[in-house]
């Protein structure tokens, strides 16, 4: 087996024990491994209605087999479960090191079951696997217990080479927009995975090993990986943009194109984008790059250690935070937007599902819906103290604001607007406007993991013009290339592979790496298969837990609200008329179900009899 | 004499070098454990650190390493493997590893690898 381990730990923390398993090459053919095994593994062993919080739900961390072995931006792990902010899956990205450090430890996949009588860590150091009791540990910020952990190792080497994940006080009061953090990093597209795993009591996992990782053709994998490092260091966009400031190139590109919300998407233009563009990001931060593993793009940037502020700790925002924590909340101060995305690093929280929250909050208070009373909290456009205040007492349940931890759509129902959530599936739109960026309008109801766009990114090509130049106001053809989008994009993450460098390399550059690391001889139509199966599972596992066309659908200011101002003014989203179209693509009927016959073309078979042909 | 030169500020932490170093070494198999390069991280600082001689027994006495207002351990750019910190040794065998200044003329494997410049060949 080259690439993968082939083994897989199962933790069952109601009884305190675990055991070693081996996944069959026949899995991993079909579903290559990461997300796809994930996915695989939640369907068949969980029923799809469970209750997230309780403890016969299941959480998956899986690396796939490109992870650990030097592959461009092989460092992806995935961690999958049913979430708990929307309770359909869920599918979050981990960046940094622990995905490959997992694949060192001689894993592919953990798979946790159960529920911890007390506060646990899981702890796999050099082939030595231990369930912790983790209480001093517990309320402690992510970063408090990464740096309580490694220095409770004996060996201050071993701590170097050691990574971990934890959750911070969000996940362990079980706050649905609790996230997970490793390395110092959010993971993406985290929301409700962090509560998932505070209901188990699982406080960390650590991971350190020095097994090794093969690759089938050595000679072969690394000529083609030199090739593509050189060929994403003359890339224009990579080397210029992404690698200088993150995925924040975007901001001041998107603001142009009047795809950036503001104030709770009520308009998608702003006119001081130089207070938010790049140059004021490095004036704020100084920012520093760093690279997952094995990544020659390094997109992520920190905080230098020389700037006064501050001194080297935190991510310095990226497009999502700037976006969801920041213009939506009417903030458009980056030092504030900054010391926000630390808070939510720290306690946990996800960025874009808790600015979501806050911005529909603010905007109840702003049409005067929501009193001073009613939360004990301030909460108006643009004011920093009123975000950052809020974020603290939400991650720790304090007071009123256990309520608006709750997400934005509970806290809309409440206060009886819920035209006021701006989200797809009780999860918040991340900061692109679907009203002048229809292709992504579409993915934002179809996706089976929320409206974000980490599960297709279309704006490669909507509004980069990378691939193809597509008009982003236009339906035309969009379902097909949606469709195509989502399936390259579960491939991706089923390898392990970040979805950046298709900014600087076509998919089909990606093959030979591919191949002559795995053995296999896939040519790209077989793996967008794999990816298109992949699709078919999680909406099998959404259809079964009780979503299905009714919950494909925008908030009606996207349909009903054409945008006032701007480069975008008067546009509407129109993904409700592409909706047939996408479903037919599919292969699915009107109601989005895909049929038995049609299953079977992709090998896969749905478990109950309710999706006839 | 070409040399290979480290600028810290430069490094992102990405450890492709760790892996080339690995891959070129020992054919097909990816493991940092067995580069002879690795990167040490500090707070938000890495140190890429190249294996040197193997050293029987620790420095008796060490400087401070200081970078801006903060300061660093010696031993994270010391390029001995020595019984106070035990990199650069091959868990199975136990042998010592040492940069043997690998991979195809000009560059060696991990100045090729490395995208951020943080590794760069220079004759002097
Ligand atoms: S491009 Fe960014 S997110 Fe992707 S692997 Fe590189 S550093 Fe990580
Ligand atoms: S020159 Fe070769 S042996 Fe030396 S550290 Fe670099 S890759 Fe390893
Ligand atoms: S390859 Fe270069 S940037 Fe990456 S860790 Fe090594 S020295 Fe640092």
């Amino acid at each position: 087996m080259y690439g993968w381990t082939g083994r897989c730990l199962r933790v069952n923390l109601t009884k305190n024990d675990f055991q070693l398993e081996e996944i069959s090459q026949e899995l991993m053919n079909k579903f290559l491994g990461g997300r796809g095994l994930g996915v695989k593994i939640l369907y068949d062993e969980i029923d799809p209605t469970v209750d997230p919080l309780s403890p016969d739900n299941k959480l998956i961390f899986v690396s796939g087999p490109l992870v650990g072995t030097g592959a461009v931006t092989g460092a992806s792990c995935n961690v999958i479960t049913k979430s708990a902010l929307s309770g359909t899956i869920a599918c979050a990205k981990l960046r940094g090191h622990f995905g490959a450090e997992l694949k060192y430890s001689g894993l592919d996949m953990i798979i946790v079951e159960g529920k911890a009588e007390f506060p646990v860590i899981l702890s796999i150091m050099d082939d030595k696997i231990v369930i912790k009791p983790g209480l001093e540990y517990w309320g402690r910020t992510t970063s408090e217990t990464e740096n309580m952990f490694k220095s409770s190792l004996s060996d201050s080497w071993a701590a170097r080479d050691t990574y971990l994940l934890s959750i911070g006080p969000a996940g362990e009061k079980l706050v649905p927009l609790a996230n997970i953090m490793n390395d110092g990093f959010l993971s993406v597209g985290g929301a409700g995975i962090g509560a998932v795993m505070g209901s188990k009591n699982l406080k960390a996992i650590a991971v350190k090993g020095n097994h090794s990782v093969t690759i089938a053709d050595g000679n072969r994998f690394v000529q083609v990986v030199t090739t593509l490092i050189n060929k994403l260091n003359t890339a224009p966009l990579i080397s210029q943009s992404v690698s200088s400031w993150g995925s924040a190139f975007l901001v001041g590109l998107c603001n142009q194109k009047g795809i950036l919300p503001f104030k709770n998407f009520q308009s998608s233009s702003f006119d001081k984008s130089k207070h938010i563009g790049t140059e004021a990001l490095s004036s704020a931060f100084s920012l520093r790059s760093r690279g997952c593993f094995a990544c020659p793009i390094a997109c992520i940037k920190k905080t230098d250690v020389n700037n006064s502020l501050f001194k080297g700790k935190g991510m310095a925002p990226t497009y999502m935070a700037i976006g969801a924590l920041g213009l939506n909340c009417g903030i458009t101060d980056l030092t504030n937007t900054g010391i926000a995305n630390m808070i939510c690093g720290e306690m946990g929280l996800d960025p874009v599902a808790a600015g979501g929250t806050i911005a529909t909050a603010m905007e109840l208070e702003e049409k005067g819906l929501l009193t001073k009373d009613s939360l004990k909290l301030d909460l108006r456009f643009g004011n920093g103290e009123d975000l950052i205040q809020a974020l603290t007492l939400m991650a720790t349940k304090k007071g009123y604001a256990k309520r608006i931890g709750q997400g934005a759509k509970a806290l809309a129902e409440e206060y009886g607007h819920p035209e006021l959530f701006m989200g797809v599936k009780s999860i918040p739109l991340v900061p692109f406007d679907p009203r002048s960026l229809q292709g992504m309008g579409l993915h934002f109801v179809t996706s089976n993991y929320g409206p974000h766009h980490l599960y297709a990114y279309t704006f490669f090509d909507e509004v980069l013009n990378i691939h193809e130049q597509l008009d982003p106001w236009t339906t035309e053809g969009k379902p097909e290339f949606v469709k195509r989008v989502q399936d390259i994009t579960a491939v991706m993450d089923s390898l392990g592979l970040c979805n950046w460098p298709l900014m600087g390399l076509k998919f089909n550059n990606l093959v030979p790496m591919i191949n002559s690391c795995l053995g296999t001889s896939y040519k790209a139509e077989d793996l967008f298969r794999v990816g298109e199966r992949i699709w078919n599972l999680e909406r099998l596992f959404n259809l079964r837990a009780g979503f299905g066309r009714k919950d494909d659908i925008l908030p009606e200011r996207f349909i009903n609200e054409p945008i006032e101002d701007g480069p975008a003014k008067g546009q509407t989203s129109r993904a409700d008329e592409m909706l047939n179209d996408y479903y037919n693509i599919r292969g699915w009927d009107e109601e989005g179900r895909p049929g038995s016959k049609f299953l079977k073309t992709l090998e896969l078979e749905s478990r109950d009899g309710k999706n006839k042909d | 004499m070409a040399r290979i030169k480290i600028d810290h500020t430069k490094c992102t932490g990405c450890r492709l070098c760790e892996i080339a170093c690995s891959l070129n070494h020992v054919g097909g198999v990816a493991n940092p454990r067995r580069a002879r390069i690795r990167v040490f991280r500090e707070g938000s600082i890495c140190f890429p650190t190249i294996a040197g001689p193997f050293v029987d027994a620790a420095c008796t006495s060490k400087n401070d390493l200081i970078i801006g207002d903060q300061t660093y351990n010696m031993c994270l750019i010391c390029r001995a493997s020595c019984p106070e910190k035990p990199f650069f040794i091959e868990a199975e065998t136990g042998f010592p590893l040492k940069c043997d200044f690998c991979g195809i003329p000009p560059s060696p494997s991990c100045v090729r690898w490395c995208n951020s410049g943080a590794l760069e060949l220079i004759e002097d």
